[in-house]
């Protein structure tokens, strides 16, 4: 059951997982191309820890279109049906729901394994200046919990009515017009930092996707 | 089990206007069911209900001895589903929708899936999306008898169809019946269809139920009858009195439903003379019937 399941997303979603899995063993071995050698002074070390940051940001971003898109491939086809042959499968939907989320699980496992197997390949054939070191399995094991707290909020939104989906961009829209109409009337109101700062803060939800995205670091 | 699909008292309103109203039926093991009545009457509405798609206000719907929607994927491994329009993925291949349907049931038949598809002369590896709308029922059909369900429901299979594709589906069916001795549950506003291949039918309104009775009894038991000097008011009858129009300044039609034979000795008790007796086609009973339930609703609501 969980055969023919996994590859019907893999028939929808293939050629999102293989661009996102050529970008994601790229990234690491574009980061540190021509960056690091042995001679290296430490100012330079400080040149190269400002590019690999630079691009460090690229990754939380791949992760969130990966988790979106695969989310999105998940149902789109149940959608276009209207989940009538969904529903009158043999089994309890939540089970059906559960082996859907678990093909696209399985799924993103590739791209993230490519986050590994490109930074062990960048950090292989790079020689890094003394006191800095590489973290190619820390950086994939990041890059894993993003992309699957991505996936989790879309699937569970794509999993919705198309009525439910509105409601929640609709408020998300409401919330930054508010804001901008308080900003244009020059009123001292400001409900989105608060809220960024609950979503994207330490102990918010999305925290996974802030901090220090480094393939090297001190 | 004496009944595959069991309606009992059932109310569904999905908004504010059309609405399932106290709808009762009862589907017998082994029967050809056909479920009749006009564009928007209910038809699909019933069908989802027993499926399970969709949840009933009030009311009891039993299939093959389970209570619906409590104990669905238990019904649904033996029930065999044509929806009205092919709900599958059009980017699927006709071979990839086979084995992804195998998948879910224990009873398939591949052998019968196979034998199918060269019998349908469908291309297994055709993109279902690329099929002709007869392709697509054929596939649809493929997949219910494939399963070896013991009850087919069926909404509108054939709707929108040639001639030759309704024919080789039907003959597909038929075959399937016999010999696994399946009941069938189908609905269709095409009343010679119903009329062929059933031998039970419901006819339903506006959300309500006209009337359930074996096949025979309604293409027997509706008549036109030709009766001269009868009363302008009347007591009961022993028949179902169905429409009553003047035909010449001496003699009226009537149409009546549950016609025996023996029901003529009737006319001369009220006065009256019954002068001929007309047999109706099913399309004719089934337009009568109409009429008078909608006659009989228009004077309760006056």
């Amino acid at each position: 059951m969980f055969r023919v399941m996994l590859f019907t997303q893999w028939k929808w979603s293939r050629l999102i997982i293989l661009f996102g899995t050529i970008a994601a063993f790229a990234l690491p071995i574009i980061s540190l191309q021509g960056a690091a050698s042995a001679d290296r002074s430490p100012l330079e070390a400080q040149d190269l820890l400002r590019t690999v940051q630079s691009w460090g940001t690229l990754y939380p971003v791949l992760a969130a279109a990966l988790g979106l898109f695969v989310a999105m491939a998940a149902w789109a086809p149940d959608h276009r049906g209207r989940h009538v042959h969904a529903l009158t499968l043999p089994l309890p939907r939540w089970r059906y729901v559960l082996l859907r989320c678990a093909g696209g699980a399985l799924l993103l496992a590739i791209p993230a394994a490519a986050v590994f197997a490109g930074a062990l390949l960048a950090t292989a054939t790079a020689t890094l200046p003394p006191g800095l070191q590489s973290y190619p399995f820390a950086l994939a094991t990041h890059f894993i919990l993003a992309t699957a707290v991505a996936y989790g909020v879309f699937f569970a939104v794509s999993a919705a009515t198309p009525r439910t989906a509105g409601i929640i961009l609709a408020a998300v829209g409401a919330l930054i017009a508010v804001q901008v109409v308080a900003g244009v009337a020059n009123v001292n109101f400001d409900i989105v930092s608060p809220l960024t700062l609950i979503v994207l803060g330490p102990a918010g939800p999305f925290a996974i996707f802030t901090g220090r995205w480094m393939l090297v670091d001190v | 089990m004496t009944n595959v699909i069991e309606i009992d008292s059932l109310h569904y309103r999905p908004g504010k206007g059309f609405a399932l109203q106290d709808l009762s039926i009862h589907v017998p093991a082994g029967a050809i069911y056909g479920f009749l009545g006009p564009n928007g009457s209910g038809k699909t509405t019933t069908i989802r209900l027993v499926l399970g798609l969709l949840r009933p206000q009030s009311g009891r719907i039993t299939v093959l001895g389970d209570r619906m929607p409590d104990d669905a994927p238990k019904i649904l491994a033996r029930v065999g589903y044509v929806p009205e329009q092919p709900h599958l993925d059009p980017t699927l291949t006709v071979n990839e929708i086979i084995r992804f349907q195998a998948a879910f049931y224990p009873t398939w038949d591949g052998a019968r899936a196979a034998q199918l598809l060269r019998q349908f002369d469908l291309d297994g590896e055709r993109l279902f999306g690329r099929l002709s709308k007869g392709q697509k029922a054929k596939v649809m059909i493929l997949l219910a008898l494939a399963q070896q369900g013991e009850l087919l429901v069926l909404d509108e299979p054939t709707d929108g169809l040639d001639p030759v594709v309704r024919r080789d589906i039907l003959a597909a069916l038929l075959e399937y019946v016999s010999q696994r001795g399946a009941a069938v549950f189908i609905s269709s506003h095409l009343v010679h269809e119903i009329e062929r291949i059933c031998d039970w039918i419901a006819v339903m309104d506006d959300g309500r139920l006209v009337t359930e009775v074996p096949m025979e009894q309604l293409k027997n038991g509706t008549k036109r009858l030709r009766v001269a000097g009868a009363p302008a008011t009347l007591g009961p009858t022993p028949f179902a009195l169905f429409a009553r129009e003047p035909a010449t300044a001496a003699a009226e039609t009537w149409v009546v439903g549950e016609w025996k034979p023996e029901m003529a000795g009737y006319f001369a008790g009220v006065g009256a003379s019954l002068q001929d007796v007309i047999d109706l086609d099913l399309e004719d009973g089934f337009v009568e019937l109409l009429r008078s339930f909608r006659a009989g609703r228009s004077e309760r609501s006056a």
